[in-house]
């Protein structure tokens, strides 16, 4: 639909990375790019490794083959994610939120963004029991600012409500805010959309776009949900048992024949060689359920 | 639920066999209650046979006729839990919370409490007392009627009047008139109690700290209170909670209602002055010190001044409360501080001038007070901190959720009787020690006070951070060894510079201990749950043998001893610790103090939130760029130093120690104090270490000895039973268990959970 707002500038540089959980290859030569500014949606059926991705990303697990540079804010120089911890990934500047919700249940929403914010501060336990100035500025600035950001996710009435008591679509988009609360370049969002309601659903693709738009930062989207993922991606990945099996504009992906083969499981010669009939059967179930999210 | 669908599809045979199962669902609760019954007579009685007769408890216990007493406690439990359905309509009514509370601690005070500190008597509580008041001569006709003359039930008959006529009033909605004759009646009785119990003292002639008769009086006042209001309130619903509803209609008029009650007391029946052989109240203190060169400020004081300042204060904080002024509150606050001061320096006067003339072998100032005065102090400090809640109450209240205010200031604002209980518990905390007798004084300093500071420090470690610490002890081990280094009283002497004062020594430990617990946290903090447990208990181990040991450098199985007392020579301040256990305590409250504001400010602080994210959802809180063992290392290592000092005041209050004052069951105890008081509150660590210390002490004259662990067990049984998350469960681990119930209802299962990292 829309054009990239990329600048060429490449956050995230992934080249041949292989993962293998033992005898299972969870990431097979994956290559990947993302550009600074974009939304990229990575797509695919269930089990095809994207959590595994995000994981690799993020300093969870540690591929065995293969290099990941990241250079999230603008200026930064491209460093290595693999073998990094994943507070040390936070701070060079990507934040994420988790395909099941997971918040600080017994904070309330504004404590739960502060956490967040005041990663990026400084004032350490002796400033905090003395009640130092400094310390003081630093709380009144992280409270103002995860207001600010609950104000901007639409959660600024429940600012005092424990996370737990939240809704479950409020919950995903605390989970968002307290990801922005980092001030990330990168933001990674794991099935955003998952258990939420069609009116939810519309609310997160405006705010998934305002995110990029307003605030300048690269979105790398998992989703299974086709309407949101082709209204606000501006290029898909897609991975099928770990490979990539396609990259382009919504609408090349729309029509590539893979993908539809990986999706549909139709009768195409690719199709038959790339998907046996028991996996078909599944992703057909996996298809219906979508839609019936939809 | 079979019976249910028998019953849909109709037809006599289900419905009498309906009827069937719901008598042998009876029977089945009759045979349990008297089980209960038969266990608790067991319990309590003798515990063993003989050599030659082993069945001899048990003969005891069963064979005797106070098996029916306990028959008919189990019937009644049967009763009780039969008709509970019936009776819970009642329990949201208004003053029946205050009815029950009162008619227990009346209960409490005439069967636990001492009514005096006899000697004479084999036994000082109300069941020893009451025959020998009854027979002894000479006492007041009205005293020697409440212990019962003609029948010994006589107290007991009271008590149940009122009980009767404030429960009918009740039952019946619409008689208030039985309301405020059972509530006049109640404090008409509870003074009388207070009366009777004066009159007995004074009658015995020796110093007086029981406190039978002030609880009774305040069971009896409590139930006033609840006739008072069932009579306004109509069988209204009392929702919130009756202090609560007072509080929030005029705040600080519950804490006016305690002081006036307190001061009263202290002012008109307690005693002021206990040598060995007298409790002179204020008036024969008064009397007493005439023409003994009493300045004549302190005389006009015994004389009448004290009744002024005390009514003008209590009257000053009553009105300011009732029309909610601020200044007045001010005026009533301030007075009441002054007051207090007065009341201090009257006190030290008196007192002094004795231990001068070496009356009755008292060594200096304070020494042979008896209550009245401290009482009185306490009932000051308490209508002064009411006129100050009186003269802060606007700005207490925060507006829920109003955009730029701190969440916790919303959160603290939740429960708005915590000024008021601080208020009281300040108060005790300055005034009730002295009026204890020395045994408690001792448990006081020694136990109690110390295990507060112990549990402060773990509920860091176990409660925020949720790390299961077993080897907490250590800590406490290193800094009573640093002290006594310091000090020079181990084979190892320090350089000659650095030979300290024990106070001197607390930096050091904080510091040592710092250094412990990050050497400790470093390698094992990446251990989770059972594991780091198993890794903290061993390193408590470590620590102890390790100084069982190494005798060249412990002093080994000996210990360290002769550890000087504390002592402060800033300036013009010059205090030396002897062998007053009052003056620790103080000592010990300056810390307790100090640690909590610190901690408190750090628990509402971005670290205090770290804390709470890892133990919550450690692998978000890393997601979210929380350094997380750095997080963990901290709380580690200020729950170590906080150890560390409790160690420092530990080793010169005690003045010698063995490695075997450091053993694992002191590492326990300590978790479980935390556990029993709430984890992560600090009013709740702290209050759990406070009665589960308390109460072994307690038992000691209510149940035999070897008993004492089986009845603290129930305790702590009922209490995980009942109330899972503590004492005073921390607002954000009540939410947490809260929040567990209601993720069932939400769509959290929409994804697997498997799926989610």
């Amino acid at each position: 639909m829309s054009t990239p707002a990329s600048t060429g500038e490449v956050v995230y540089d992934v080249r041949n990375v292989t993962l293998r959980f033992g005898g299972v290859v969870s990431l097979n030569d994956v290559n990947l790019q993302m550009f600074r500014g974009e939304i990229l949606a990575v797509i695919g059926p269930n089990g095809a490794g994207k959590t595994s991705l995000f994981n690799s990303l993020t300093g969870v697990y540690t591929p065995q083959e293969g290099t990941i540079m990241l250079a999230a804010r603008a200026g930064d120089v491209p460093v290595s994610a693999i073998g990094k911890k994943t507070h040390v990934i936070n701070h060079l500047g990507v934040a994420r939120t988790f395909q099941n919700i997971r918040l600080f249940p017994a904070l309330t929403a504004l404590e739960n963004v502060k956490v967040g914010v005041e990663t990026r501060m400084k004032s350490g336990p002796i400033a905090s029991m003395l009640g130092l100035p400094r310390q003081r500025r630093e709380e009144r600035e992280s409270t103002e600012r995860a207001f600010e950001l609950l104000r901007s996710v639409g959660l600024a009435a429940r600012a005092n409500e424990l996370a737990s008591s939240l809704a479950y679509g409020e919950q995903r988009r605390l989970e968002i805010a307290r990801a922005l609360g980092t001030d990330p370049g990168v933001i990674l969002l794991d099935e955003p959309a998952a258990g939420t309601n069609p009116a939810e659903k519309r609310e997160l693709a405006a705010l998934i776009q305002q995110i990029n738009a307003e605030r300048g930062v690269s979105v790398l989207l998992i989703e299974h949900d086709m309407k949101l993922v082709m209204s606000v991606a501006h290029r898909l990945v897609v991975l099928n048992f770990g490979q990539k099996i396609a990259e382009g504009s919504p609408e090349q992906i729309q029509k590539d024949p893979a993908v539809v083969a990986a999706y549909l499981g139709t009768t195409t010669e690719e199709a038959s060689e790339l998907v046996g009939t028991a996996s078909v059967t599944k992703i057909d179930t996996d298809l219906d359920l979508t839609e019936g999210d939809v | 639920m079979s019976t249910y669908t028998d019953v849909t599809k109709g037809g006599g045979q289900s419905r009498r066999s309906d009827a069937a199962e719901a008598r042998i669902a009876l029977a089945k609760r009759f045979a349990g209650c008297m089980f209960l019954a038969f266990v608790l007579a067991l319990m309590i009685g003798t515990q063993e046979g003989t050599q030659d007769d082993f069945g001899y408890a048990f003969r005891k216990s069963v064979f005797a006729p106070r098996i029916g007493i306990f028959a008919l406690i189990g019937v009644a439990v049967f009763l009780a839990v039969t008709f509970w359905p019936r009776i819970v309509p009642y329990l949201s009514r208004a003053g029946v919370r205050p009815l029950a509370a009162g008619a227990l601690t009346v209960v409490v005070s005439f069967t636990l409490l001492n009514w005096t500190d006899s000697t004479d008597l084999n036994n000082g509580k109300f069941g020893g007392l009451r025959p020998a008041a009854a027979q002894t001569g000479g006492i007041d006709p009205v005293a020697r009627l409440f212990f019962g003359s003609a029948f010994s039930l006589t107290p007991w008959l009271l008590l149940l009047i009122v009980v009767a006529l404030v429960a009918a009033a009740i039952r019946f909605e619409d008689s208030s008139t039985l309301g405020y004759v059972g509530g006049g009646l109640a404090i008409v009785f509870g003074i009388w109690a207070q009366y009777a119990q004066s009159a007995v003292r004074s009658f015995l002639d020796y110093p007086d700290h029981s406190t039978g008769a002030g609880v009774a009086l305040l069971g009896f006042v409590t139930i006033g209170v609840s006739g008072i209001v069932v009579a306004r309130s109509h069988g209204k619903a009392d929702s919130g909670g009756f202090f609560q509803r007072v509080y929030d209609w005029r705040p600080g008029m519950p804490l006016v209602a305690l002081g006036a009650v307190v001061g009263l007391v202290g002012l008109f029946s307690a005693a002021w002055f206990s040598p060995t052989d007298r409790n002179a109240g204020i008036g024969l203190t008064s009397t007493m010190f005439h023409g003994t060169g009493l300045s004549g400020f302190s005389a006009a004081y015994l004389a009448w001044l004290a009744y002024v300042l005390f009514f003008a204060t209590l009257i000053l904080a009553g009105a300011a409360s009732y029309l909610r002024h601020h200044l007045l509150g001010w005026v009533a606050a301030g007075l009441g501080v002054v007051s207090l001061l007065v009341t201090l320096y009257v006190m030290h006067d008196f007192s002094g001038l004795a231990a001068q003339s070496k009356f009755d072998g008292a060594t200096g100032a304070w020494d042979n007070l008896g209550t009245g005065g401290w009482m009185l102090c306490g009932a000051l400090t308490v209508l002064a901190g009411a006129g100050y809640l009186v003269a802060r109450h606007e700005q207490v209240e925060v507006p829920d959720a109003a955009p730029g205010v701190s969440s916790d200031a919303a959160l603290a604002a939740g429960s708005k009787l915590g000024p008021a209980l601080l208020v009281v518990i300040i108060a005790s905390a300055l005034f009730f020690p002295p009026t204890a007798t020395q045994f408690w004084q001792t448990v006081l300093v020694t136990e109690i006070g110390i295990y507060v500071l112990l549990a402060i420090g773990l509920n860091v470690v176990v409660g925020w951070a949720g790390l299961l610490d077993l080897g907490f002890i250590a800590f406490y081990a290193i800094g009573s060894y640093t002290t006594a280094y310091l000090t020079g009283r181990l084979p190892v002497k320090p350089p000659s510079f650095l030979e300290l004062t024990p106070l001197a020594a607390i930096p050091f430990a904080i510091v040592i201990c710092l250094v412990a617990g990050v050497l400790l946290g470093a390698p094992t903090l990446r251990l989770r749950g059972d594991y780091l447990a198993i890794v903290t208990l061993g390193f408590g181990e470590i620590i102890r043998v390790v100084a069982n040991n190494s005798t060249p450098v412990t002093n080994g199985s000996r210990g360290a001893f002769n550890i000087p007392p504390p002592e402060i020579h800033i300036g013009p301040l010059d205090i030396k610790w002897g062998d007053n256990v009052l003056g620790y305590w103080y000592l010990l409250l300056v810390f307790v103090v100090i640690v909590v504001l610190l901690f408190n400010r750090l628990e509402h602080s971005r670290l205090g939130r770290a804390w709470a994210a890892i133990r919550e959802d450690e692998v978000a809180a890393q997601a979210t760029g929380i350094n997380t063992v750095r997080v963990k290392l901290l709380a580690f290592a200020i729950g170590a130093s906080t150890s560390g000092v409790a160690g420092v005041y530990f080793a010169s209050q005690i003045g010698s120690f063995t490695p075997e004052n450091f053993i694992l069951n002191n590492s326990i105890l300590v978790v479980a104090y935390v556990v029993f008081g709430g984890m992560g509150s600090l009013p709740g660590a702290m209050a759990g270490a406070a009665v589960l210390t308390w109460l072994p002490e307690f038992l000691r004259d209510q149940v035999p000895a070897e008993d004492r662990q089986m009845w603290i067990g129930a305790v702590i049984l009922l209490m995980m039973i009942f109330r899972p998350a503590g004492l005073i469960p921390a607002r954000r681990r009540r939410a947490e268990l809260g929040g567990l119930d209601k993720k069932d209802s939400s769509e959290t299962t929409a994804v697997p959970a498997g799926e989610g990292m």
